[in-house]
């Protein structure tokens, strides 16, 4: 059976949400991002504005462009709607933030032939959003991206089955997946700047350059990608937040809650292998006031003291006024996959320590249930709050995202 | 073009129109000043566990633009954001 793989990108996201929310920003050159560009409107892009781009830059080139700091939660929402609508498609979707990849191969009953479907998942994006979109068509899914690259905005491009090289061979070696600016320096050092000079160089030369790499850019420049498209399974956040049974300016009591919601949600990351870079904290005040801030690390962990130290510096900052709370909640975000032994070389010693410890815990707590060990500022927690072998029995359940 | 986005993040009463399957914003009132909605620019939902909070972007009577929001497990309207020129 031939294989389809149908690539969609969101034309200038994060800039054409923001005109949606704005109708007086259509039209104009908007910016998103704070000290550098996330996205810009096409708009924007006339005057060489682009992506990665600093802010002061942008600004010199376009003083008339508004720029924005961005609305995540915003962005995620509208981005769930379109992979929904690609859901309908095919249930083989791959979704990052503003782009999909649809594995079409075998729906032809379903869906009709790939570029009919294309067309109408475009239209219904409109319709249902009022987003633009590219979609590319092609056998794997490399070439359909680089077909979508070459068609924007809200372009369909399809290369046909046989003329993935016919499509690559003028293209710099850049456009390879695998192909960073690293490689390209290396490759260019020996004078192979395009897919076709890419070609020239035997297989056994790329692996004795490049290793395993050396092999998978050997099958790339010919066109040839067997990678999968496959649904991700890491979440894009994990939170866990609650409500005080009574409002409460009780430090201790408040320090320890945000102690047991971050142990909680570090747990969940060990157990499936995660770890997170930033960490958020969430209040809100008896008056129903709320604030928020968030905090990136230089190295993502699933370690608790690690997370909790921030955290706890997060609600100083959060919680200025002399009013009780009401909700306590913690999200982490940047999520990953665990890379093995990430410790910061500096505090090997200190890391391992943290890590036997938490390990430990996880041990016990998998064995006799969370409340078999009430550990650190959750203390503060017991004789206040009842307990199941699971846990705390809180107000409102732990929220889980 | 200068604008300018003031959070707000304060409960508001809204009146709205419940229709169809839709929420559609119709005034609100903040600090005894009630605002008309005049379009609503835009419209989305974000989930966190049990709770669904309805956001709306509206332009108002000003021609300033708001974000306001409906928590569906508290039944309480929020003004998330004001966006003036």
């Amino acid at each position: 059976m031939k294989r389809c793989i149908l690539y969609l990108d969101l034309d200038a996201f994060f800039a054409s949400v923001e005109q949606l929310k704005t109708p007086s920003l259509r039209g104009k050159p908007v910016v998103v991002g704070t000290g550098c560009i996330a996205s810009c409107s096409y708009e924007a892009r006339r005057f060489g504005l682009s992506a990665g781009m600093s802010i002061r830059q942008a600004r010199r080139l376009c003083p008339g462009a508004v720029v924005l700091p961005g609305d995540q939660r915003a962005y995620q929402a509208f981005g769930e709607r379109v992979f929904d609508l690609c859901r309908d498609l095919s249930p083989a979707v791959e979704t990052y933030l503003d782009e999909a990849y649809c594995d079409l191969t075998g729906t032809l009953r379903l869906n009709g032939d790939a570029r009919g479907a294309a067309r109408e998942l475009k239209s219904r994006i409109r319709a249902e959003t009022g987003l633009s979109a590219t979609v590319g068509i092609a056998r794997n899914r490399m070439i359909a991206r680089l077909a979508a690259g070459s068609v924007k905005p809200d372009g369909l491009g399809v290369i046909e089955p046989g003329s993935e090289e016919a499509f690559l061979v003028g293209r710099p070696v850049r456009d390879l997946p695998g192909v960073g600016w690293k490689t390209a320096r290396l490759l260019s050092k020996l004078n192979v700047d395009t897919v076709a000079d890419l070609r020239e160089v035997p297989r056994f030369a790329l692996r004795r350059l490049l290793g395993r790499l050396g092999d998978v850019l050997y099958e790339r420049c010919r066109g040839r990608d067997t990678r999968v498209v496959a649904e991700r399974e890491i979440p894009k956040s994990i939170s866990r937040e609650t409500t005080f049974h009574r409002p409460t300016a009780d430090g201790a009591e408040i320090g320890g809650m945000l102690y047991y919601l971050t142990e909680r949600a570090a747990r969940f990351l060990r157990t499936r292998g995660l770890e997170a870079r930033t960490v958020a904290v969430r209040i809100r005040h008896s008056d129903l006031r709320g604030a928020a801030a968030s905090e990136t690390l230089a190295q993502p962990t699933a370690l608790d003291p690690v997370l909790f130290h921030l955290a706890a510096r997060l609600l100083r900052t959060v919680w200025k006024r002399r009013v009780g709370l009401r909700q306590v909640g913690v999200r982490l975000e940047r999520v990953s996959p665990a890379a093995p032994s990430q410790m910061d070389l500096l505090n090997e010693a200190s890391d391992a320590r943290q890590r036997r410890m938490v390990d430990g815990l996880d041990g016990i707590r998998s064995r006799y249930g969370h409340s078999a060990v009430v550990v650190g500022r959750s203390l503060h927690l017991l004789g206040t709050l009842r307990q199941n072998p699971d846990g705390f029995i809180l107000r409102t359940p732990s929220l889980t995202k | 073009m200068m604008m300018h986005i003031e959070q707000i993040n304060e409960p508001v009463k809204v009146r709205a129109d419940f229709q169809g399957g839709r929420i559609r914003p119709l005034r609100f009132k903040r600090q005894g000043r009630e605002h008309v909605v005049k379009t609503v620019n835009a419209c989305w939902e974000t989930r966190e566990g049990r709770r669904t909070l309805h956001y709306f972007s509206v332009t108002i009577e000003s021609g300033d633009v708001c974000q306001l929001y409906f928590n569906n497990e508290e039944l309480v309207w929020w003004l998330d954001s004001i966006m003036m020129s």
